[in-house]
């Protein structure tokens, strides 16, 4: 298969067919946990640099976008939307795939633009204005339709795979404890490690 | 043995069409019972290496999923409203499922439950139910026991018999352990055990050791809307489907498209229509045809095959086909607790609470459930609901996302009523990519339904917080405008005139054609039907592979 954007992952694949198709099944259960971390390792090796450019938006509505998108998940001491790229995110799913979103993505954009300049006449963008401002606008508008698909594609682009654009580095899942790999091993949390078997109850039935 | 290749005029002693879980059970039974079968796939085969941990490619591009651009579905709440597709940027199709060798048995959470003696004869203990057309099963728990261990032991699933104090009778112990406990399922116990309830090791379809062939699962968290890459779950793909190719005796066809089956003049199927992979129309030879297409698609299958002889689509004199269809209820409560629970490892859920399984009259509605203990995984989507109350955004946002690890969710899974309006239908005018009239689903839950969720929310917040959450807060129960859980489209019964299929699911109306997928379910059970849908379909497959033998189809 293919991937989605035309990458074909071919490192990732070559480590996994290896294993389930040329080697028994009882060396891939001993094994699997290597061939995952290699796998693993491969996909990183994979994911994509930052974006040279915008291919929808225009540079001035990339600002506003970012702007956006750094208030909806701020930075900070640890890293927010405009850290990740999620801009980046936004402008190549609006021109690929999540096109169908984007007519109505630069109209309400439009709109959003219009409302601030009369909600801040002396602010020359809502990317150029103070966070203070921007915030007290952001009340005005976070109930509308084009704020929940900002939002929406914020979070997408930042905790999607890198290999869209976003989640630079990994960013996202850093900021969530999100690790991506393709094997765990017991026990995986605090209360899992601590607990000391299931006890039947009284009227367990019998075999 | 290879896969079987049938040359293009070859007539074949059964299609089927469909290879997830139900397809795929009705493959390797009737091929190793000797007969020649052919089995048509509307999507693509899936080698273990083309799954990845992919949510924007799954969830939100239909990776895996019946594609809304090629085959767009529409949705109303009411009959005489008008159908719209859905939109936005969290658009889901109304009736989703997996298409692809496999099926949704790929994708699905695994989570195998058995139902109960009740679920077969609850109409007769609490009566009828007005608005609705609740109803007994035509088969008992009783006849279809020796199959849901059937399932157990040949499809593969991983759980501790006889913990559930309130589990029906069964003829063995399940063949693997119980995968090992997660946090989410240890904070599930300790507060369901607090408030005097029977939590247990969740039943699930993964292996929890290597078996059969297939290595144990390697606990990778990517289960529930993803394929498996180390074959541990035991989706049709890498249990029935080899081993019916391994008979010599039967086909996979894969992007393989059938859109029509075909009748003759006895009112007998022939074989059906289809595309292939370049959309070239085919006509397959058949001397019976079984239909596992899902519950959404096996009623299209059937309207859209409406002729002369049958006028309102195949299959359907009652007028049943595409009515009754049940969703499945469900709800979420989020929680967050003082230590790491990283519920992102491992599989979905490992512990459930089937205290309030059964109906009880003194509620003052109809309905029942189980909970279990997880989280939804993808850092994405779960991100999404973190805000909890909208609009969240800005720093509180972040903090709730960066609580991820802390966090987990008790999931209510409940009860759906047959409510006639409730259908699959046929879109007066939207069409498929093929230019085959598209499916419509018009759905509103029955009150009951929604007044049922919304109580076991309530014992979901009770057990979280007795499990000691620092913040517990719930979704709201809204109602349904899609689903995984596609059923009660061509229910099973005795009385042709109330029913599509007969106990042993032949058509009432076409000898020779049979029907067997979540369509069958003439009630929703308590939220996890794959099990029982693959159980129905050993037993289905056991009767027709006799029936054929004696020459009685």
């Amino acid at each position: 298969m293919t991937s989605i954007d035309g990458e074909d992952d071919i490192s990732r694949r070559s480590f996994l067919l290896s294993g389930s198709g040329l080697l028994s099944s009882v060396w891939i259960a001993a094994h699997w946990p290597n061939i995952a971390a290699a796998a693993h390792h491969a996909d990183e090796m994979s994911a994509v640099p930052a974006p040279a450019g915008f291919e929808y938006l225009n540079a001035a509505d990339a600002a506003d976008v970012e702007a956006l998108s750094a208030q909806i998940l701020p930075g900070g001491a640890t890293p927010g939307a405009r850290e990740a790229h999620a801009v980046y995110f936004i402008d190549r799913a609006l021109a690929t795939f999540l096109s169908r979103l984007a007519g109505e993505f630069r109209a309400g954009l439009t709109q959003f633009q219009a409302a601030f300049r009369a909600f801040s006449p002396t602010s020359r963008s809502f990317a150029e204005a103070g966070p203070d401002t921007q915030i007290a606008f952001l009340k005005t508008v976070d109930r509308t339709p084009f704020f929940g698909t900002a939002r929406a594609l914020t979070l997408l682009g930042m905790f999607s795979s890198p290999k869209y654009a976003g989640n630079f580095g990994g960013a996202g899942w850093k900021l969530m404890g999100f690790q991506d790999q393709h094997a765990f091993a017991p026990p995986f949390g605090y209360y899992d490690r601590e607990y000391t078997g299931f006890v039947p109850y009284s009227t367990e039935k019998q075999a | 043995m290879t896969a079987r290749r049938f040359k293009p005029n070859e007539t074949v002693d059964f299609v089927v069409v469909g290879s997830g879980a139900a397809g795929g059970v009705m493959a390797r039974e009737l091929s190793r019972a000797g007969f020649s079968v052919l089995v048509f796939e509307q999507g693509p085969r899936f080698s273990p290496a083309d799954f990845e941990h992919d949510e924007l490619k799954y969830f939100f591009m239909s990776g895996l999923t019946v594609d809304p651009r090629s085959s767009p579905q529409t949705f109303r709440k009411h009959p005489g409203a008008d159908a719209q597709r859905p939109t936005g940027p969290m658009a889901t199709q109304p009736a989703l499922y997996a298409r692809l060798v496999g099926g949704s048995s790929n994708h699905f959470t695994a989570n195998f439950w058995r139902f109960r003696e009740i679920d077969f004869h609850e109409r007769s203990v609490l009566g009828a139910i007005p608005g609705t057309g609740f109803a007994d099963w035509p088969i008992s728990y009783q006849e279809l026991e020796p199959y849901y261990t059937k399932v157990e032991w040949e499809v593969g699933v991983s759980g501790l018999a006889y913990a559930n104090p309130f589990d029906p009778p069964r003829s063995k112990p399940y063949p693997m352990p119980p995968l090992p406990v997660k946090s989410s399922g240890v904070l599930l116990e300790r507060g369901a055990r607090k408030l005097g309830l029977h939590p247990y090791p969740a039943p699930m379809a993964i292996a929890s050791q290597p078996y059969r062939g297939r290595p144990a699962c390697v606990h990778c968290g990517f289960c529930m809307g993803f394929g498996c890459e180390a074959r541990a779950k035991s989706s049709s793909l890498y249990t029935m489907i080899p081993e019916a190719e391994a008979t010599g005796r039967c086909e996979v066809r894969a992007q393989s498209y059938v859109f029509r089956v075909a009748t003759n003049a006895a009112g007998r199927t022939t074989g059906v229509h289809y595309f292939d992979g370049g959309k070239k129309e085919h006509f397959q030879k058949a001397r019976a045809v079984v239909v596992s297409a899902n519950g959404a698609e096996t009623a299209r299958l059937l309207l859209n095959s409406a002729d002369a002889r049958f006028t309102q689509g195949l299959a359907n004199s009652s007028g049943l086909v595409g009515k009754y269809f049940m969703f499945n209820q469900g709800s979420s409560v989020h929680a967050v607790f003082e230590h790491e629970l990283n519920e992102y490892k491992s599989v979905q859920t490992t512990r459930v609470v089937h205290d309030f399984y059964d109906a009880d009259p003194k509620r003052g509605f109809y309905g029942g459930g189980g909970i279990d203990g997880r989280i939804n995984p993808q850092p994405a989507i779960w991100a999404m609901s973190a805000g909890g109350e909208l609009p969240g955004w800005g720093a509180d946002l972040k903090a709730r996302i960066e609580a991820f690890p802390r966090s987990m969710v008790a999931m209510g899974h409940t009860t759906s009523l047959p409510v006639e309006a409730n259908s699959v239908s046929i879109d007066p005018t939207l069409k498929d990519a093929w230019g085959i009239p598209a499916i419509r689903v018009t759905y509103k839950d029955h009150p009951d339904d929604l007044a049922f969720t919304r109580f076991l929310q309530d014992r979901q917040v009770e057990i979280m917080q007795a499990a000691g959450a620092q913040r517990v807060w719930r979704e709201e129960v809204e109602e349904s405008a899609w689903s995984v859980h596609l059923l009660g489209t061509a229910r099973m019964g005795n009385d042709p005139a109330t029913s599509v299929v007969d106990k042993f699911h032949r058509a009432h109306d076409v000898p020779n054609l049979f029907l067997c997928d979540g369509s069958s379910f003439v009630t929703s059970g308590r939220g996890q039907p794959t099990m029982t849908i693959q159980a129905l379909a050993f037993r289905a497959a056991d009767h027709i592979g006799q029936f054929a033998k004696r020459n009685e189809i």
